[in-house]
């Protein structure tokens, strides 16, 4: 029992020492040394940075004024660049090169858009300034008499759900407010009044500051902290998408280890130098996972350091828990940054294919990841993100299981279907040719569909996820389009996307003479195909929607009939592709995918016809 | 026989050779998706941020007004500041009756205030209450702050009379038609346009590198050097072509933005700049590749690299990313550009003349 689990770790992890050893090597003593040099140079740079003004705003403005004893206080900002003028040419003064002109106390500003934004950028310099110089004063009671202490308190979420442009449920009508049940905790209010009274009630000193210098110590802006204590006028609100920031702090790790990852991927096609790992006894299987462990390790170690610096060190055990949550919340993000790394490396015919492919990969991954996570704590779509479960745990709060398993699961998912469509075409043949990226794609899900398993059903299936991806993806893109013709195109690239993944299975089938090619045949493949996507995304919608709320797990349950016409619709298009190909040849796939598409998408506008034409 | 000469038709033939490469591959068509997808996505930020910022800028994106809860009576000093502003006020007798109206999503925050009067010695002191989401807090806090930044002018305006030798600065603002915020106008031309100029200037850095150690990892260089071209022939097409390839791509993305109502100045001494930025890049990156001729260190030591300079241009008042926002904005004189962009000339002459050390050095260890 025991000697064949051995002998499968064998073979991984022969691969995956002599792996973590080659990497060594390639790290020699001098290039260690220039890595450490630049390294340290960085520290210094930045750290320089951090002492002084970030310079990417100087001399934007010109200011003229009249008033000489204006251009210290007017450039303490660092944006404007003032200039004295006599009263006399002020008036005529060219007000093409000048955005403001200053005469006696009048600010004057031209139509334009910059001296409209150089004006307003003035008022508020002016009131830093009048700040700086009341503080000068040191009498607190005085020059700051208002102080605002700001307390963050917990409430429930209400969530509208937004009516997305992907769901062809035929619910245009929205879902109806339940009427919110006051569930307040008796005690809550008690402790919070008490607190309230208190800090009302006590000498302001214990708080509130008393001199200059506690003054500036609580007006220094903490970029990523929350203001407790301010006054009106140093009153920033809160910084919204912190989880974006957030979001870079753990990503960069990740990018730059799967950078290497890739590359040693890719280093073992560039001279053959795979193929003796390839005639050895091993399965392919096992040549990936031993790969790939290596740079999995690497990169969570340096992912725990990050974690240790947002959170603190682990000295008490709610720490600990967190920062482990934080830990296997982030794992799946790597699984599928390295998943996609991985892939690209085996597509990719040159090294700048491979970059190329690295950046684009990386970016919509990393807009999946921010994207929704912008909206943190607004919208119950924010969750999809797993940056914002970081940011919930950072900010101390807890987690449910469910919320992991929302936001996570198509994270997994994705990456271990990119891993085994990889490891499929992890053979000769697709390792060391030049085959077009498209000829390689169809590899993959030949070998798939070859599989004891492999069915065009459950291929439908598996895309789903990506077709999730994909549509977000479209809806960023699309944003800087006006309104209509922002959705419409939406509608049509997102039925595409569907109708392609959907069909491609079939293609395959046809295109690669793996089944016989009859009408019988043709049909069937289509009402499969059609069947899995439809089961999958309702599977989709009902696993990830089920954390955030009953109500529309029941919406989508007690729908009945109303779920038939998406699986005609859904078997129809891929009929249409499926036939279309039948009666003529692979060749006219796209032009029947066209068809499909347009059909598919004229069912969506039909049913969001309220929301479009209103 | 050692080839150190370099020929311009050679050159222009391992460039175009480079070209019908990335061509082929259809590269430069992902990288222009990819530098779309992160322009949409700033743009979806910059709209986002100013709707926070200034929500009537925007007018389609019109916000709910919020109502908040005041803890007193209807004689409550901060409740005449509050109803005049886009804020609507509900006064509440108690802590727990404003609480509880919160907590059911009838407002966005309370506020409690001390007892203080304005003519008083002591702080006046309020505790504002806001839900812990992101963007609620946000939203309302902005709202909150007009009110009570006027309540404190007010309260200052008192007190500060008190005060030794203290005359406040009163500059009155005669206001043209047009309002804006800075914010939306810095964020174009300070950080969008020249992070959207450099993106291809960074991107022909990492391609560099690629060529370059893709010839020594194929092992093709040494069937190139066979031929009558030197190996100066071979990096300096290369280099040229990337060199080349990143202003066009800016070119790409001033169209898109002029389209999109975004006036840009200078636009040719701004593509100008990029070229010579690509050049320095790229010259770097190619100085990189040789010392190294291993695709995943000259990667990292590039990007180590391009972070430094990232820095180091923060430094500096004409630093590229600077000088694009000021060429583009009309803010500074041609003089002092003509001369800093010389300065930029001269170091990449600099660069690449340190790189035909290198490629010399290189045909020594041959």
């Amino acid at each position: 029992m025991i000697a064949p689990i051995l002998n499968l770790m064998a073979g991984w992890s022969t691969i995956a020492k002599w792996e973590f050893f080659r990497s060594k090597q390639k790290f020699d003593k001098k290039t260690l040394m220039l890595l450490v040099i630049f390294i340290s140079l960085l520290i210094a740079a930045a750290f320089v940075v951090a002492q002084t003004n970030l310079n990417m705003n100087n001399d934007i403005y010109h200011v003229a004024v009249t008033d000489p004893y204006l251009i210290p206080i007017i450039e303490t900002d660092q944006r404007f660049n003032c200039i004295t003028v006599n009263r006399s040419t002020a008036q005529n003064l060219n007000i093409n090169n000048i955005d403001l002109v200053i005469i006696d106390q009048k600010v004057y500003s031209s139509d334009t858009e910059k001296s409209a934004s150089a004006s307003e950028a003035l008022e508020k310099t002016l009131k830093k300034y009048r700040e700086t110089v009341l503080l000068s004063h040191n009498d607190i009671n005085n020059t700051h008499p208002v102080w605002l202490t700001i307390h963050y308190l917990e409430r429930q979420e209400e969530f509208h759900l937004m009516e997305n442009e992907q769901d062809k449920t035929g619910t245009e009508q929205s879902i109806p407010e339940k009427p919110q049940t006051t569930n307040i905790n008796q005690n809550d209010i008690e402790t919070y009044t008490q607190e309230a009274a208190e800090l009302l009630n006590k000498e302001p000193s214990n708080i509130l500051p008393v001199n200059k210098e506690q003054v500036q110590q609580i007006s220094k802006n903490n970029l990523l902290q929350k203001q407790t204590v301010s006054t009106p006028s140093n009153f920033a609100p809160p910084i919204p998408f912190t989880a974006v920031m957030y979001s870079f702090l753990f990503l960069f790790p990740i990018y730059f280890v799967s950078q290497f990852y890739s590359n040693s991927i890719m280093d073992e096609r560039a001279n053959r130098k795979c193929e003796l790992v390839l005639v050895a006894p091993l399965r392919s299987v096992d040549i990936v996972v031993g790969k790939t462990l290596p740079y999995i390790l690497a990169c969570m170690m340096i992912l725990s350091i990050v974690t240790v610096y947002s959170k603190g060190l682990p000295t008490s055990m709610e720490v600990i828990k967190s920062s482990l949550l934080i830990l296997a919340i982030l794992f799946p993000i790597v699984l599928l940054f390295f998943a996609v790394s991985f892939f690209c490396a085996i597509l990719s015919r040159s090294f700048k294919e491979l970059t190329f492919g690295m950046v684009f990969i990386s970016v919509v991954v990393s807009g999946y990841l921010f994207f929704p996570a912008m909206f943190a704590n607004v919208h119950a779509i924010s969750l999809i993100s797993p940056m914002t479960l970081i940011v919930n745990l950072i900010e101390g709060d807890t987690i449910k299981a469910g919320e992991y398993l929302f936001s996570t699961f198509t994270f997994y998912l994705v990456a271990i279907s990119v891993f085994g469509f990889g490891t499929f075409i992890f053979r000769e043949e697709d390792l060391f040719t030049q085959k077009p990226i498209t000829e390689k794609m169809l590899d993959c899900i030949e070998m798939y569909l070859l599989h004891p398993y492999g069915s065009v059903f459950i291929l439908s299936i598996i895309l789903i996820p990506y077709v999730y991806m994909a549509q977000l993806m479209l809806i960023v893109m699309l944003f800087n389009l006006p309104m209509p013709y922002s959705i419409l195109i939406m509608i049509f690239l997102s039925a595409m996307v569907e109708e392609l993944v959907k069909s491609i299975g079939i293609f395959t089938l046809i295109k690669r003479k793996m089944v016989s090619t009859t009408l019988r045949n043709a049909a069937l493949f289509a009402i499969l195909a059609g069947a899995g996507f439809f089961i999958g995304e309702k599977l989709l919608i009902i696993i990830t929607l089920a954390p955030i709320g009953a109500s529309v797990f029941g919406l989508v349950m007690s729908m009945g009939t109303l779920l038939l016409i998406p699986l005609i619709i859904h078997i129809t298009c891929a009929m249409i592709v499926s036939c279309g190909m039948y009666y003529t040849s692979t060749r006219w796939y796209l032009p029947f995918l066209g068809l499909a598409t347009l059909l598919h998408g004229l069912y969506n506008i039909y049913l969001l016809r309220g929301i479009i034409f209103d | 026989m050692i080839k150190t000469s370099t020929s311009p038709r050679i050159v222009l033939f391992i460039a175009k050779k480079e070209y019908c490469e990335v061509m082929h591959e259809r590269t430069f068509i992902l990288s222009i998706l990819i530098q779309l997808f992160i322009a949409s996505f700033s743009t979806f930020l910059v709209i986002g941020l100013t709707s926070f910022y200034d929500p009537t800028a925007l007018g389609q994106f019109d916000l709910q007004s919020t109502s908040v809860s005041i803890i007193g009576e209807s004689d409550n000093k901060l409740y005449p500041f509050i109803k005049n502003s886009d804020v609507t006020p509900i006064l509440d007798d108690t802590f727990g009756d404003a609480y509880t109206r919160f907590y059911n999503h009838k407002v966005d925050a309370f506020l409690m205030i001390s007892d203080e009067h304005p003519e008083g010695q002591k702080i006046i002191h309020i505790n504002i209450y806001l839900p812990k989401s992101d963007l609620k807090a946000t939203l309302v806090s902005l709202q909150l702050k007009v009110p009570l930044e006027k309540f404190e002018q007010t309260v200052r305006n008192i007190r500060t009379k008190r005060l030794e030798g203290y005359t406040p600065l009163k500059l009155t603002f005669i206001e043209g038609s047009l309002k804006t915020t800075s914010t939306y106008f810095e964020f174009i031309y300070v950080a969008l346009l020249p992070l959207l100029m450099f993106t291809p200037a960074f991107i022909s850095g990492g391609l560099a590198v690629d060529c370059i150690t893709e010839e020594f990892e194929r092992k093709t260089l040494d069937l190139l050097l066979v031929s009558p071209i030197s190996l100066l022939d071979v990096v300096n097409g290369k280099i040229l072509l990337m060199a080349v390839i990143a202003p066009v791509q800016s070119f790409i993305w001033m169209i898109l933005l002029m389209l999109n109502g975004i006036s840009i100045d200078n636009a040719l001494l701004i593509l100008v700049l990029v070229f010579i930025i690509a050049l320095i890049l790229v010259v770097i990156s190619s100085i990189i590749s040789l010392t190294f001729k291993e695709r995943g260190i000259a990667q990292l030591f590039y990007s180590l690299i391009l972070i430094l300079l990232f820095l180091i241009s923060y430094l500096f008042t004409n630093s590229p990313l600077n000088m694009v926002t000021r060429l583009s904005i009309h803010s500074i004189g041609s003089m002092e550009s003509i001369i800093w962009i010389c300065g930029y000339v001269l170091i990449a002459l600099l660069l690449y003349w340190i790189l035909t050390g290198v490629v010399k050095t290189h045909h020594n260890d041959r």
